[in-house]
């Protein structure tokens, strides 16, 4: 009886024992950081992959001083956001490689800064750490075409060294050399870009094998992120140490030799991606202070950030950007109303992002005080909008965003590859109809494939099928008779002669017969494939009213709501598919009208998913590829929209607004942008807390 | 084969069958664990798409790049091939690589998630355990009363409650109107930003502490379970009460403390609402267990002989109606570790329940296999225990 207690007891130290060795050492990371000495004063449908937006090099403004100082203060209380998910990374190149996440790009881009930014508001490229605008045309130098920027001086990392175009070039480089995908491929294109050099400290030259358009070069290596070259270097070494000693496939490698590669280099870049950035010295507003996994991710504002007072003012053709006592930088026409003016800050101390697993509880944290703002790619839910307008200390604001839903067709398939077909489909759905009385109000209808608020390159001249020539929506019996003019005119008919026709009396479309091809032949089902209401209720509603559309019409159409990786499943990597229903979230530049129709692209598993080819589309799209100048850009880009809208390899049909809402102690210098606040990251370098 | 009476030969003869018994079971935990491992990875690879369509959200990556990027995760092989790779790796103890915290490995996610999503479960399930059975033991004393009716309508309204409403609606009351309570999460950002050490160290300590004074408790209880009554509940309370003190003396000159009240503090609401929920399930189980051994005739032995109610309902009644009950602890506590989405969720506490769930919608094969492994194990291991348990609790069962 004895010995049974006594093994017992010890049974249970050995457990105990167990356990202890188990126990892992408190880890020497990110965790434990110093307080930095001036440091002063806390979705969806989210993270689906379409509604992600890239990150982008739009300058988030840095902070103006309130009282006019040139060095704003940065004591009181930190500025406290809510997220709806954790950071995956705190390593830059690991973030732009592959863990790009909107929630990374919350916290990592108020650390980082570019030789170039977009404009609030107008999104015009302006000069950040450059001077000026880069020159066009590029230099040719022998086989290169070079452009060469200069950089502003006196810029120090929060080291306290210079910032100097070694730097610059050490990052392009090693994107370049490293042959780093995710972002860093599209940032550093390496079919053009050959090679950045430093000419002397503040002087840095790009090297293209061709002549880059604005994709390439402005809106591409010009915006991309500078990373500490004395800080990175060693780690840099031994990722190219491995990296060197992969010998990369012939051309003519076979798909296994590819394939061993491909993991061979993966593997080495490990070295990059897992190395922990402890302090990582930055130019931006803020630098990275704490990562409590699962729990929060603090930045602390950066006392040494060099555009701290500089006080910015945007026009609706121009840009002024000066700091007294330091540099003055103007751009375009900058006379006239200004559209913003700020200075540039940070105000607060430190930005504190609190994860949150569930919308509702941050709301309820919102409301309470925890937190002074929600960050959320996809906005507010409606349903929580109306609860929170009542709510005294809160401000819900709305605006556009950059994206669009859409229906797609096989154009492979018959009657789809037909533009009449695809045009007569466009005529028959009543967008103005779903998006304000069934969805009341809560999308807008869309008809060009470069959204309104992308002000610089959209054009309202684009063919609108199913308006007027005013604008003026057409009734259903107007929608019925155009479109059985348009397909009349090439060649349909209707099962025995008979059309469907408008019911005046009981205002409904009489269907006729099954709709017959040119060719004869009587249209088969379709199948219109579309996410389900528990995804997404605005697509698979839509879904349903464009079913019943075409099926009144005579084209049989069955919608299949299903789930969103059944939908990529047959779109990308089967194309087994008649139509289908997504959506997309957009640059500025718009240069994915390229990779979304260009006949080069409609390979399975790539993003021409439909097959739509148009020799005409596929020169315009060439050319916005390699176009050098804005004007000769927009030209080409107002001509793409008419393209488009005219052949409808997609029906662009509606967008919703991006909800935000935001204590009322906060201070914006404005609030209304496209995509909202959350676009810039909440603006935590120009906000300040009342 | 029977072991014969004589005492000696008997024990030895039980402890070779029960060894046996244990060994055979291992060996069908083996075999039902690699069953269980191909059938996951099989429904898992079912789901259409895979990982790398989290890529088609930039439309600048061209078809080569994503393919490389598939490459890199292995994506490219078939999936019977994967399978193979990943059990090769399995028995060397490499659990992969996370897609979605690239290039974190799957075991690193796991150990700095599982201690949170322990903590809560373990605390939740333990306490509504405790509530439950009292409670079912009380209810199956008083049959017919008021009380009776009461709990068991509120209690079977509360388990059948939808969960994700009933935390918000804690929340809302004890959090925000009240505010007694954070608004979830696990840890006070304030607190927490200038803290020496990550929170999973101190949720470490806790979980040791945890275990350390439960351990030494059952040690001092069973110690002390042959002394004299008079006596013994003075001894007993005084003993638990060093114990407890002990353990806070080791915590107070760590400086971790407050840490640790944090960590507690965020705990109380999430452990509250489980209990709520779930307590019922384990009452009814009591109370019908309760029930048929209240008809037993050592029961009316015991009340012919004027035994006080509490004696007859506490040491009679309600230790034979343990076992169904104890069988049920131990399953709940080998699912604590899969934690609960809705939970994890609504409360914003960070652990594995969430982690399946983002492996599950990002299909992060290697995340989601690796959380499932170790839930798997657990309630395979669970059985086993549950197996033992009832030998000890119940001598009549023995094993052949």
């Amino acid at each position: 009886m004895v010995s049974r207690q006594l093994m017992a007891v010890a049974s249970l130290l050995a457990l105990i024992a167990l356990v202890m060795a188990c126990t892992p050492a408190p880890q020497p990371d990110q965790a434990v950081v110093p307080t930095p000495t001036a440091a002063a004063g806390q979705p969806a449908e989210p993270t689906d992959a379409e509604d992600t937006p890239e990150p982008t090099m739009a300058t988030e403004p840095t902070g103006p001083a309130a009282d006019g100082s040139t060095r704003p203060a940065t004591t009181g209380e930190p500025y406290r956001i809510g997220i709806f998910s954790d950071l995956t990374t705190t390593n830059y190149w690991s973030y732009l490689g592959p863990n790009t996440s909107t929630w990374n790009s919350y916290v990592l881009g108020p650390q980082a800064a570019a030789l170039y930014g977009l404009a609030d508001k107008t999104f015009a490229l302006v000069p950040v750490i450059a001077t000026d605008l880069p020159e066009r045309p590029l230099v040719q130098e022998g086989e290169f075409f070079v452009s060469e920027i200069r950089m502003k001086e006196g810029i120090t990392w929060t080291d306290g060294t210079p910032l100097t175009a070694r730097d610059v070039a050490f990052t392009a480089n090693t994107a370049l050399q490293l042959r780093l995908t995710g972002n860093w491929g599209s940032i550093f294109d390496p079919t053009f870009l050959d090679r950045v050099e430093a000419v002397d400290d503040y002087t840095v030259r790009y090297y293209y094998r061709d002549d880059p358009g604005l994709a390439v070069h402005e809106y591409g290596a010009l915006v991309g992120p500078i990373m500490s070259e004395a800080y990175w270097s060693p780690v840099v070494e031994q990722a190219r140490t491995a990296v060197g000693g992969i010998t990369p496939p012939a051309e003519k490698a076979t798909e296994e030799e590819q394939e061993a590669y491909q993991r061979q280099l993966s593997e080495a870049l490990n070295e990059l991606y897992s190395h922990n950035p402890q302090d990582e010295p930055k130019i931006g507003p803020f630098t990275f202070a704490r990562w409590e996994r699962g729990a929060f991710a603090e930045n602390t504002a950066n006392d040494d950030y060099f555009f701290s007072g500089a006080e910015v003012t945007v026009f609706e053709e121009g840009y002024r950007d000066v700091k007294p006592g330091g540099y003055e930088t103007v751009v375009g026409d900058t006379d006239g109303e200004p559209l913003v003016t700020y200075t540039v800050g940070p105000f607060v101390p430190a930005v504190i992002y609190t994860i949150y697993g569930d919308q509702n509880a941050a709301l309820l944290a919102l409301q309470q005080g925890e937190i002074d703002f929600m960050l959320n790619p996809s906005g507010l839910q409606r349903g929580l909008q109306t609860q929170i307008e009542r709510q005294v200390g809160l401000n819900v604001i709305e605006n556009p965003t950059n994206g669009f839903r859409y229906l797609s067709f096989n154009t492979r398939r018959e009657p789809m590859g037909d533009r009449a077909f695809r045009q007569a489909v466009a005529t028959l759905i009543d967008k103005e109809f779903v998006t304000q009385q069934i969805l009341q109000g809560v999308a807008s209808p869309i008809y060009s494939f470069i959204p309104q608020g992308n002000a610089f390159w959209y054009t309202d001249d684009v063919p609108k099928f199913g308006l007027h020539k005013d604008g003026t929506p057409m009734t259903r019996e107007e929608r019925v008779e155009a479109a059985i003019a348009i397909l009349e005119e090439a060649g349909y008919s209707w099962e025995g002669g008979v059309r469907p026709t408008w019911d005046a009396d009981n205002r409904q479309v009489v269907r006729g017969g099954t709709l017959v091809l040119p060719s004869g032949e009587t249209m088969t089902e379709l199948e219109l494939l579309a996410p389900g209401p528990g995804y997404d209720p605005l697509r698979s509603t839509f879904a349903i009213w464009i079913e019943q559309y075409l099926n009144e019409f005579g084209i049989p159409v069955r919608a299949n709501l299903t789930g969103f990786n059944i939908i990529l499943e047959r779109v990308n990597n089967q194309q087994d598919f008649d139509m289908f229903m997504l959506g997309w979230s957009l640059t500025i530049f718009p240069d994915y009208v390229r990779d979304f129709f260009h006949s080069d692209r409609a390979g399975l598993g790539d993003f021409n998913a439909g097959g739509f080819s148009n020799p005409e589309f596929d020169e315009l799209a060439d050319e916005i590829k390699v176009c050098k100048s804005f004007d000769e850009c927009r030209e080409i880009s107002v001509r793409i929209q008419q393209v488009l809208a005219e052949e409808l390899p997609y029906v662009v049909l509606f967008d919703t607004n991006i909800i935000e809402v935001y204590a009322d102690y906060l201070q914006f210098p404005y609030t209304e942008t496209l995509d909202g606040l959350q676009n810039l990251y909440g603006m935590p370098s120009i906000v300040t807390i009342e | 084969m029977e072991c014969g009476s004589y005492a000696a030969a008997r024990i030895n003869c039980e402890e070779a069958a029960m060894f046996r018994f244990i060994m055979r079971r291992l060996v069908q935990i083996i075999l039902t664990f690699l069953l269980f491992l191909a059938l996951s990875y099989v429904l898992i690879e079912a789901m259409p798409g895979d990982f790398a369509n989290v890529f088609l959200q930039d439309s600048r990556l061209t078809l080569e790049q994503r393919n490389a990027i598939r490459v890199s995760l292995g994506l490219d092989r078939p999936p019977h091939e994967r399978f193979f790779i990943y059990i090769g790796a399995l028995v060397r103890g490499d659990l992969g690589i996370s897609f979605q915290y690239y290039p974190r490995r799957v075991v690193d996610v796991i150990m700095e998630r599982a201690p949170r999503t322990l903590m809560l479960f373990i605390s939740a399930t333990i306490v509504s355990f405790y509530v439950g059975f009292f409670a079912g033991k009380v209810l199956a004393w008083r049959r017919g009363r008021v009380l009776e009716y009461v709990t068991t309508v509120g209690g079977v309204t509360l388990y059948t409650v939808f969960t994700p409403w009933f935390g918000l609606m804690m929340i809302w009351l004890f959090a925000f109107t009240l505010g007694w309570f954070p608004i979830g999460k696990f840890i006070t950002p304030a607190v927490w930003r200038r803290a020496p050490v990550e929170a999973n160290v101190v949720f470490n300590w806790m979980l040791l502490t945890a275990l350390g004074v439960s351990v030494l408790i059952f040690g001092w209880l069973w110690l002390t379970r042959h002394m004299n009554g008079r006596w013994r509940g003075g001894i007993r309370w005084s003993g638990i009460g060093a114990i407890l003190l002990v353990a806070l003396t080791l915590w107070l000159p760590s400086g971790l403390g407050r840490y640790a009240l944090n960590i507690l503090h965020h705990l109380t609401l999430p452990v509250l609402t489980l209990t709520l929920i779930s307590f019922a399930g384990t009452m009814l189980l009591t109370r019908n267990s309760m029930l048929e051994t209240l008809r037993e005739d050592y029961i009316t032995t015991a009340r012919a002989k004027g035994l006080p109610d509490n004696v007859i309902r506490d040491k009679h009644a309600a230790r034979n109606a343990m076992l169904p009950v104890v069988t049920s602890l131990v399953f709940s506590l080998a699912f604590a570790l899969s934690g609960g989405v809705i939970t994890e969720g609504v409360f914003s506490w960070p652990g594995m329940g969430e982690v399946l769930l983002q492996s599950a919608v990002t299909q992060d094969i290697p995340m989601m296999m690796g959380a499932l492994i170790f839930t798997g194990i657990l309630a395979l291991l669970a059985h086993l225990v549950a197996d033992i348990l009832y030998a000890f609790l119940d001598p009549r069962i023995r094993y052949a």
